[in-house]
């Protein structure tokens, strides 16, 4: 259905090529929907890493986020595959990839990084943490249904003995520390399907994951302090400073270690000057002057880099803090949004005869375009809301204090 | 082992879960697939299958004989029936058919030969060129030079 | 179970000592001889191969045509499983491409052409690469190298990611507007595989384009390869591509 509006677009791209490219190089095959596609997993990447913090490296200070973290990684994780599988030409031959996956591809490695990641680490993960409290709820819970969900969950063990649950938070220490190189490993992978593209001067170089992974991390930072942030102007709790610090403190090493990388790579393939150096600085100065050197470095890397420095540096009142910190995590967020961009869009848009440009225009409607990418942003979100409601994760910090207190 | 129970079942699933797309894999592979590589091996068959649309000159000797040979003797040669005439099979299995050769009408005709002889500075210099703007330049080129037979 | 007495685990680490020291000092010697890797058009038959004569091409375009119609490629002037490139290089440096409706449609008048050192015409086709990396990306195995080395795609099989129009260096594939797979050469194995030649290289007026049997050495394209000063596009990057050129220069990519 969505094919013939495809030629007509096509037809009129034809006038807006620069220079000259292979005639089959006119579309550009990789839209929007592969730019969100490691923008969200990145973001799940990125979560789950700063879940790992609290749990395998004992930064107690930002328990307040850490099973907020877990959820907004399930939550976000449970999207990933759907830009993916929507961009397909044959959708409904998806599952081939589960059936016969080719071991030299990266790409066939996403079904079982995925499903390891998801099923294994994630899900286990969180529910080995919410085990007591799911068995509770299902005693307690008024509301039927919710009740019902609970006790499927509980898989009909209502045995919350201290052994029992001294045994869940050992398996669940051992989940995250397997967990946190599977974060990696799926972004990382994420990285690679790129990285590894020999064809794309763009794209090949095996920094390609490493600076995924980082940037990857910065977002799931940003994201989750951003959320937690909301979350408790919206409930209208205080925010805990010291954790919110904490966080503001990863999310600057993040951020610095992910644009140092950008810019050694950018040095490099500067002081190499290979055969497309021109293509590229071409495509740098122009087609991507906007979305790269303005949003992804100035306003998505250089900018909250000062902003969270300057909080490390001078001490700033509580509001003050709190502003900076949300300016600096939304402008990481555009940044490495723009940076997916730039990656996957921009990599596209030079000729592999590394003579001209071909163009991209975004459709408004249709299975890839702008509405279909602005749900797939919002669906993470209304999905998070639905376990918000489920697993509420603040509850345990409050019946922690008192059974502490 | 009734501190563990819960994580036994979750071990149950994850067993049955693996079984099951054990099972589903198998039911739903090609079978054909992995015979000579990682790919499904009666592709290679049905691609093999597919439907031609050119005949190939031997097909066109068969009935006409008197033009190959005519052909077969002029600096033409070695260019195949179909080059010029079009895609064939259909005609040559059946000359009924609505697909006709191709022969450029009289209007047509010095673009379609300058499509090969048409001076230009990319051409191999050796190859006979000529500048359609000077050389008798209203004279279809049926009226000095025979296709068959061009020199 | 055997118990393993302390001489026997000596005996074995000398052993195992004795047998690493030996590949030490061999194994740099060894390399040398691993150096050569015999291609497998010795070991199968038959193997295809492909050359393109560029002293020969005349920039008719005729391949291009035939091939849409033989394979039903989409007549829309951005899908071409082969199609024809002009390239202008001048006195100045500047190199020109082109390809108006992959060399089907006329060519334009070259502009200045005082100013002109050479120009040429050089057909491109899938390259059927002795190490495709479209079917390295290929995640479930729907694009492959057939055992007589032709690269193809399973069509009813391919999800249609694009993964593998990405990953080829020459574009030579495209997405199929209405299949909505990846489409790309099939060196018109429907044909070979009948005994007939390619449509391209049968609808070829002047000898440029050839094709044939590389596991017979008394072929035309065994001898092309083995005689003729060749090149292949993009050779850095290790593709080894089954498409040899002869008489393209430095600028062709």
């Amino acid at each position: 259905m969505f094919d013939h509006s495809v030629i007509p677009a096509l037809r009129d791209a034809l006038h807006l090529v620069t220079g000259f490219i292979y005639p089959n190089e006119l579309e550009l095959q990789w839209s929007v929907l592969i730019v969100l596609y490691p923008y969200i997993t990145g973001l799940v990447a990125g979560a789950f890493v700063l879940a790992s913090l609290e749990r395998v490296f004992d930064v107690k200070v930002i328990k307040p986020t850490y099973r907020l973290a877990l959820l907004v990684a399930l939550a976000f994780l449970l999207v990933a595959p759907l830009p993916l599988n929507m961009h397909l030409g044959h959708p409904e031959r998806g599952f081939e990839i589960f059936l016969t996956p080719h071991t030299s591809s990266a790409m066939a490695m996403f079904g079982f990084v995925y499903i390891w990641y998801l099923m294994v680490v994630l899900l286990m993960e969180i529910w080995l943490d919410y085990r007591k409290e799911i068995v509770l709820w299902s005693r307690s819970e008024k509301f039927w249904p919710k009740r019902l969900v609970y006790k499927v969950l509980t898989l009909g063990v209502d045995n919350i003995s201290p052994r029992s649950l001294e045994i869940d938070d050992k398996v669940g220490k051992f989940l995250t520390v397997v967990g946190l190189p599977s974060a990696l490993l799926l972004h990382g992978y994420v990285g690679f399907i790129f990285g590894s593209i020999k064809a794309n001067p763009w794209w090949s170089s095996p920094l390609m994951p490493v600076i995924f992974i980082f940037s990857a991390m910065a977002s799931g930072i940003a994201g989750v302090m951003l959320i937690y942030m909301f979350l408790n102007w919206v409930r209208n709790v205080k925010i805990d400073m010291p954790c919110l610090d904490m966080i503001a403190k990863f999310l600057l090493t993040a951020i610095i270690v992910a644009f140092s990388l950008e810019m050694l790579e950018s040095i490099q393939t500067i002081y190499e000057a290979e055969e497309h150096f021109d293509i590229i600085s071409l495509l740098v100065e122009g087609k991507l002057f906007v979305s790269m050197i303005l949003i992804q470095i100035l306003m998505g890397s250089v900018t909250p880099i000062i902003l969270l420095s300057i909080t490390q540096l001078v001490s700033l009142s509580e509001k003050a803090r709190k502003f900076f910190y949300a300016l600096a995590g939304s402008l990481a967020l555009i940044g490495i949004l723009a940076m997916r961009w730039n990656v996957v869009i921009g990599g596209q848009f030079f000729s592999k005869s590394f003579l001209g440009f071909t163009t991209y225009k975004m459709e408004l409607a249709g299975r890839e375009g702008l509405l279909s990418a602005i749900t797939l942003e919002v669906l993470p979100f209304i999905i998070l809301a639905g376990l918000l409601y489920l697993l509420p994760p603040w509850e345990k910090e409050e019946s922690g204090t008192a059974a502490n207190g | 082992m009734k501190d563990i129970q819960h994580l036994l079942r979750v071990a149950v699933i994850f067993a049955a879960a693996i079984v099951g797309f054990l099972g589903i894999r198998h039911l739903l592979v090609p079978e054909s697939f992995g015979k000579y590589g990682h790919y499904r091996a009666a592709s290679v068959d049905e691609i093999a299958a597919l439907p031609m649309r050119y005949a190939g000159e031997d097909a066109c000797k068969r009935c006409h004989s008197q033009q190959a040979a005519e052909k077969a003797k002029s600096s033409h040669k070695r260019i195949a029936c179909e080059s010029c005439h079009g895609a064939l099979l259909a005609h040559a299995d059946n000359p009924r058919s609505d697909v006709k050769p191709r022969r450029p009408k009289e209007a047509e005709m010095r673009a379609f030969c300058g499509r090969c002889h048409a001076r230009s500075v990319s051409k191999p210099a050796k190859f006979p060129q000529i500048d359609l703007a000077a050389h008798n330049p209203d004279a279809p080129c049926n009226m000095c030079h025979q296709p068959h037979q061009p020199m | 179970m055997r118990k393993f007495t302390r001489s026997q685990f000596l005996k074995t680490a000398v052993g195992a000592a004795f047998v690493a020291a030996t590949k030490a000092f061999a194994a740099p010697l060894e390399a040398a001889d691993k150096f050569f890797r015999e291609p497998p058009w010795k070991r199968k038959k038959p193997y295809w191969g492909y050359a393109i004569d560029v002293t020969k091409c005349i920039g008719c375009g005729r391949c291009a045509d035939a091939c849409k119609n033989e394979n039903d490629v989409p007549r829309e002037p951005f899908y071409f499983r082969t199609w024809v490139e002009r390239y202008i290089l001048r006195r100045s440096g500047e190199v020109q491409v082109e390809s108006p409706n992959g060399g089907i449609d006329p060519w334009s008048d070259i502009q200045d052409p005082e100013t002109v050192t050479r120009s040429f015409f050089v057909p491109k086709l899938c390259n059927h690469c002795e190490h495709s990396p479209c079917v390295q990306v290929c995640p479930v195995g729907a694009t492959f190298k057939s055992e007589d080395g032709v690269v193809l795609v399973d069509q009813k099989y391919c999800i249609g990611c694009r993964y593998c129009i990405q990953a080829c260096p020459y574009g030579s594939r495209y997405f199929h507007p209405v299949k909505h797979v990846a489409d790309k050469c099939t060196l018109c194995y429907h044909r070979i595989k009948r005994g007939q030649k390619t449509a391209c290289v049968e609808c070829c007026p002047t000898g440029a384009r050839m094709f044939g049997d590389l596991s017979d050495p008394n072929s035309a394209i065994s001898r092309f390869y083995e005689y003729e000063p060749t090149q292949v596009l993009k050779a850095h990057i290790g593709t080894e591509p089954k498409v040899v050129y002869k008489g393209i220069t430095k600028e062709v990519r």
